[in-house]
């Protein structure tokens, strides 16, 4: 009986010296926060304006991304890479338009899109900021909610730069090795990343990768740096003392090793491709990997550039304007 | 100087840059960042302009802290190179870690106190020099629905990318911690929450699985328990465990910590502490925040007697008590 009560009262002191059983603190209504349903209010016409140059690109009745229209004819931008196999938009009146695609940029991960409508009706398009790349740091910043019902709003968050490339992967743990004249061994094959679905095995022993025999680790990720997600490597494994031959389609760091980083497992879904970027602009904004290809706007309301990577919940980039309007500007040229 | 007439030293400077801001607005006359919700879009602005103006002043302040083990932030509060940080970054007192500036500037810096309750740190650069530092705000200078800023290094230092920043809203203040809508990630542990006048009041701690609910130490807790976490070793949870108990639980107030209730059959109720008495003091000591109640009375063995000096009413009473220990799960 006594060891119970010194149960319960031992329970009851801590929880009353960390927690707060009798007084409850006044927290900040959900509205008046940053991301709340008022700030943006604050915006007026402008923040209308913002919301009917974006639309979202839906495939299979799921959004999966978000474009700025660039035309008033009704053309629009967005990332290629998570654009692929669109059908229809939405805009922010929940009207929806058949698209195709009329052209792709894999150096920018740029597209642009037409809308097919039989009304010829003239669409609103944004309106650019030039040379957006200067943008001082701490400069407001919005973006389109994901249902084009109101605003995400944040800062431009660190220093406008290029992002390198972070190379394809195999999805594989090898031996750290120095000098091996057997091989270097496969400790770790990460299921269904690119090895494994190529018939990578733990224990092979690789001694070749695109016909240059290897020695140490270092020699195999000189190789993988110059190359990117999607391309194709050629590599010759000793298994059980017979030589195989594989062939691996390289993957994404993002789909292979970011679901081993505690900050990416917190930071929830990210773009596939968020490296080899000849310059961002990065912010703060709450948006998912489904709202990219939408636009950037500053207060004026024009647009800063294109969204185009979420890389962490704290990390998003950009594509400025002197990235994306050259590109759009020849596109528009090509067109009839 | 002592380190006490130090810490007097930044709150006056903090004072100087505050006050002028405050007195050249009148009652109807708020600055855009103190009303509830900024009106249009010349009012946001005006939020900007503040926030990017002061940006420039305390980020030279904000260094990255790099160990074996991982990195964590914090920013410089003295010209000789002390550093609030988290507890959870340091660890404990003595240890060695390499603090990396803005530039590049790699120093090694030395571990000081701290307390695992508020997640506070301290650390100090060894070498002896000079250098940029931002004021500490004044204690209970911040509330609830005050803009703020953070700075840290998510997921690390990068020097191409540099210091990060992130807006937003005090969303609750406790008495150990303060939350806010900034967005944060492993990195930023023990990086400045800023007011918008520039002055820290709080040290990242906790990132919520909410992104846009994470936690922070207070200044509160740096300045009550000061000389506490310069000279003695990190209180941990296991020392609150190990250490002396009184059987009280508080709410922290302006005029001291008022008792909510009393654990049967502890030291507090045979020395007859009641719910509503307000405790002030403990061997002399002001007791201004929670924790340090909790510090005071846990540092000290089980069996040692203390002086509590508490408020009743209007009277004001004077009270020795032995210390019991705190009783464990059998």
């Amino acid at each position: 009986m006594k060891s119970r009560l010194v149960i319960l009262w031992n329970f009851l002191s801590l929880s009353f010296l960390f927690g707060e059983p009798l007084s409850l603190p006044v927290a900040l209504a959900p509205e008046y926060r940053l991301n709340g349903s008022s700030i943006g209010n604050a915006l007026g016409q402008t923040k209308d304006d913002i919301l009917r140059s974006i639309v979202g690109l839906y495939r299979n009745e799921r959004l999966i991304a978000h474009g700025v229209i660039v035309d008033p004819r009704g053309f629009l931008l967005t990332k290629a890479s998570s654009s692929v196999g669109a059908r229809i938009i939405k805009s922010c009146q929940n009207e929806s338009f058949p698209i195709r695609i009329r052209k792709r940029d894999e150096v920018t991960d740029l597209a642009l899109w037409e809308i097919v409508s039989s009304s010829a009706s003239s669409w609103n398009s944004a309106t650019w900021e030039e040379e957006s790349n200067v943008t001082d740091l701490g400069s407001w910043a919005f973006s389109a909610s994901a249902s084009l019902e109101g605003i995400g709003l944040g800062v431009i968050s660190a220093t406008s730069r290029p992002i390198g490339r972070e190379g394809g992967v195999m999805g594989v743990l090898l031996k750290e090795t120095n000098s091996s004249s057997h091989g270097i061994e496969v400790l770790e094959v990460l299921p269904q990343a690119a090895g494994d679905r190529a018939g990578l095995k733990i224990s092979d022993r690789i001694i070749r990768v695109d016909g240059r025999p290897v020695k140490n680790t270092g020699q195999i990720n000189r190789v993988l740096q110059n190359k990117d997600p999607g391309d194709l490597l050629t590599v010759v494994v000793n298994r059980k003392d017979n030589e195989v031959v594989l062939r691996i389609t390289l993957g994404h760091q993002a789909v292979a090793f970011d679901l081993f980083n505690r900050n990416l497992i917190m930071s929830g879904p990210v773009s596939k491709r968020k490296d080899n970027f000849s310059l961002i602009l990065q912010h703060d904004l709450p948006v998912t990997k489904e709202m990219m290809g939408g636009g950037l706007f500053n207060l004026q309301g024009h647009c800063l550039g294109i969204n185009i990577a979420r890389v962490d919940r704290v990390t998003n980039y950009t594509l400025p304007s002197n990235v994306v309007l050259p590109v759009l500007n020849k596109w528009l040229d090509l067109l009839p | 100087m002592g380190l006490s007439a130090m810490l007097f030293a930044y709150m006056v400077v903090a004072q100087v840059i505050v006050l002028p801001l405050f007195s050249q607005d009148g009652e109807n006359n708020f600055s855009a960042w103190e009303k509830e919700l900024p009106q249009s879009i010349g009012e946001l602005k005006e939020i900007q302009k503040q926030m990017q103006s002061v940006l420039q002043r305390v980020r030279n302040t904000v260094v990255s802290v790099e160990a074996e083990d991982g990195a964590g932030s914090g920013v410089l509060i003295s010209s000789d190179g002390l550093i609030l940080t988290a507890a959870h970054v340091i660890g404990e007192r003595g240890r060695k870690m390499q603090i990396v500036f803005p530039d590049g500037q790699k120093l090694e810096a030395l571990s000081l106190g701290g307390s695992e309750i508020s997640d506070a740190g301290i650390l100090k650069i060894i070498e002896p020099g000079e250098w940029e530092y931002a004021p500490m705000a004044l204690a209970n200078n911040s509330k609830v629905g005050d803009w703020c800023f953070a700075l840290g290094h998510p997921s690390g230092f990068d020097a191409d990318r540099g210091l990060v920043l992130r807006v937003g809203r005090i969303i609750e203040k406790k008495e150990e911690t303060l939350q806010t809508d900034c967005r944060l990630l492993g990195g930023d542990s023990g990086g400045p929450l800023f007011s918008v006048y520039g002055e820290v009041i709080g040290i990242h701690s906790r990132i919520s699985q909410s992104p846009e609910d994470n936690f922070h130490t207070t200044v509160e807790s740096f300045i009550s328990n000061w000389e506490y976490f310069l000279n003695e070793e990190l209180h941990t949870f296991g020392d609150m465990q190990k250490g002396g108990f009184l059987g009280v639980s508080c709410k922290q107030a302006t005029d001291g910590l008022h008792i909510l209730a009393v654990v049967p059959n502890s030291p507090a109720m045979n020395a007859n502490l009641q719910p509503g008495d307000v405790l002030k003091r403990v061997d002399g000591m002001p007791l201004d925040t929670r924790e340090k109640l909790m510090i005071l009375i846990s540092s000290k063995p089980p069996g040692s007697l203390v002086a509590i000096d508490y408020l009743r009413e209007e009277n004001e009473i004077s009270v020795q008590i032995t210390l019991g220990e705190r009783l464990v799960e059998e």
